[in-house]
């Protein structure tokens, strides 16, 4: 038996606690307007709809928060995917390195593939990095033209600055070589 | 009115955020009611698979690795019932902790699974899932919770079952 830690008595104490109220409350608007059943029903269903968006809302600007706290402008480096057509490349896994060290491994399923086919871009790395000069190297794996294992690496040296540093890595179609060709650019 | 309907949503806003915390706060082992963590492996037939990609199906994760003795009788029962969703069963995952991928390959295809064996060539999961025993089997519900988790030794059929349809499958 795994002992709990406090804070979780008290969480739990809490949510039971709020729940009542919750309950109490909506007995009380639901004693008060019990008039018209009809009525009060799509009244609580708004309620109900009001109160599912403000959670949305609030739990979007938690996320906006945390973000804000973890990754301060001032030291935050942000690195995107996206592909351009694809048809020369099939990606199966980005590895990430920031001045030598790994930062991300993402394997990509099929329905990721498609979203990024579709235009979707992948915040794919988020962290923080000092002022100065960094190097940024991507190895890219998939299967190449003639569905051939392919292998292929691209880098970027920056310099990091007091706001915030964005770099997109792109994955196009060369038509004229038919091969892919891997980009890594900085988003001033 | 306007007041208690404020007071109505502010304490389920704070009940909200409460279960959240108690939610964290308590997922330090994975057991029944934990959610499953999210993975991505490798399949031996070469695919990217996501747990999180699953969401709405029922999945049955299974552990197992070519050491374990008791691991191919879990695997021959699982088979029962890999035939995917659009059969209404559930979806079984079958994750090898084997460090070699053509190994796990070659085991699964002795035994004949007809669901996907994906590669934790640096046991990464099992360490994210606690795996401390072989055979481990989990059933994840529909929203991703775990709802059963048996080790050492094939899941008993009863209590297997009892958990399927407990969570409507």
């Amino acid at each position: 038996m795994m002992r709990q830690p406090p804070e979780s008595g008290r969480t739990r104490w809490l949510a039971w606690a709020t729940m009542l109220l919750v309950a109490g409350g909506t007995l009380v608007t639901g004693r008060a307007g019990a008039e018209d059943p009809a009525q009060e029903t799509r009244v609580v269903d708004q309620d109900v709809q009001d109160l599912k968006k403000q959670l949305l809302d609030l739990n979007r600007d938690l996320f906006k928060l945390e973000e804000e706290i973890l990754y301060p402008s001032s030291t935050q480096v942000a690195v995107f995917l996206s592909l351009n057509v694809g048809e020369f490349f099939k990606l199966d896994s980005v590895t990430l390195k920031l001045d030598d060290k790994e930062v991300s491994n993402y394997l990509y399923t099929e329905r990721e593939v498609q979203a990024l086919h579709r235009g979707g871009v992948q915040k794919l790395y988020l962290g923080n990095l000092k002022a100065g000069k960094h190097e940024l190297v991507a190895f890219f794996t998939g299967k190449g033209p003639h569905d051939v294992d392919y292998r292929r690496g691209a880098s970027l040296s920056f310099e990091k600055t007091v706001g915030a540093k964005y770099v997109e890595l792109r994955i196009s179609d060369r038509e004229a070589a038919m091969q892919p060709e891997f980009v890594v650019r900085q988003w001033d | 009115m306007a007041l208690i309907q404020t007071l109505v949503l502010a304490a389920a806003v704070a009940a909200a955020l409460a279960f959240s915390l108690a939610a964290r706060a308590s997922s330090a082992t994975l057991s029944s009611g934990s959610p499953a963590p999210d993975f991505v492996l490798k399949s031996t037939d070469g695919r990217n698979l996501r747990l999180s990609e699953y969401r709405g199906d029922v999945v049955v994760l299974t552990f197992w690795a070519s050491w374990c003795g008791s691991c191919p009788s879990a695997l021959a029962e699982l088979n029962a019932f890999a035939a995917g969703p659009e059969a209404g069963r559930p979806v079984v995952l079958g994750v090898s902790l084997d460090g070699d991928a053509g190994r796990a390959s070659s085991i699964a295809q002795s035994l004949g699974l007809k669901f996907p064996t994906l590669v934790d060539a640096h046991q990464a999961i099992g360490r994210l899932y606690d795996v401390e025993t072989l055979p481990l089997t989990l059933v994840v519900d529909r929203d991703g919770i775990v709802r059963g988790s048996w080790a050492s030794a094939p899941a008993p059929k009863t209590e297997f079952n009892r958990v399927l349809e407990e969570i409507g499958q």
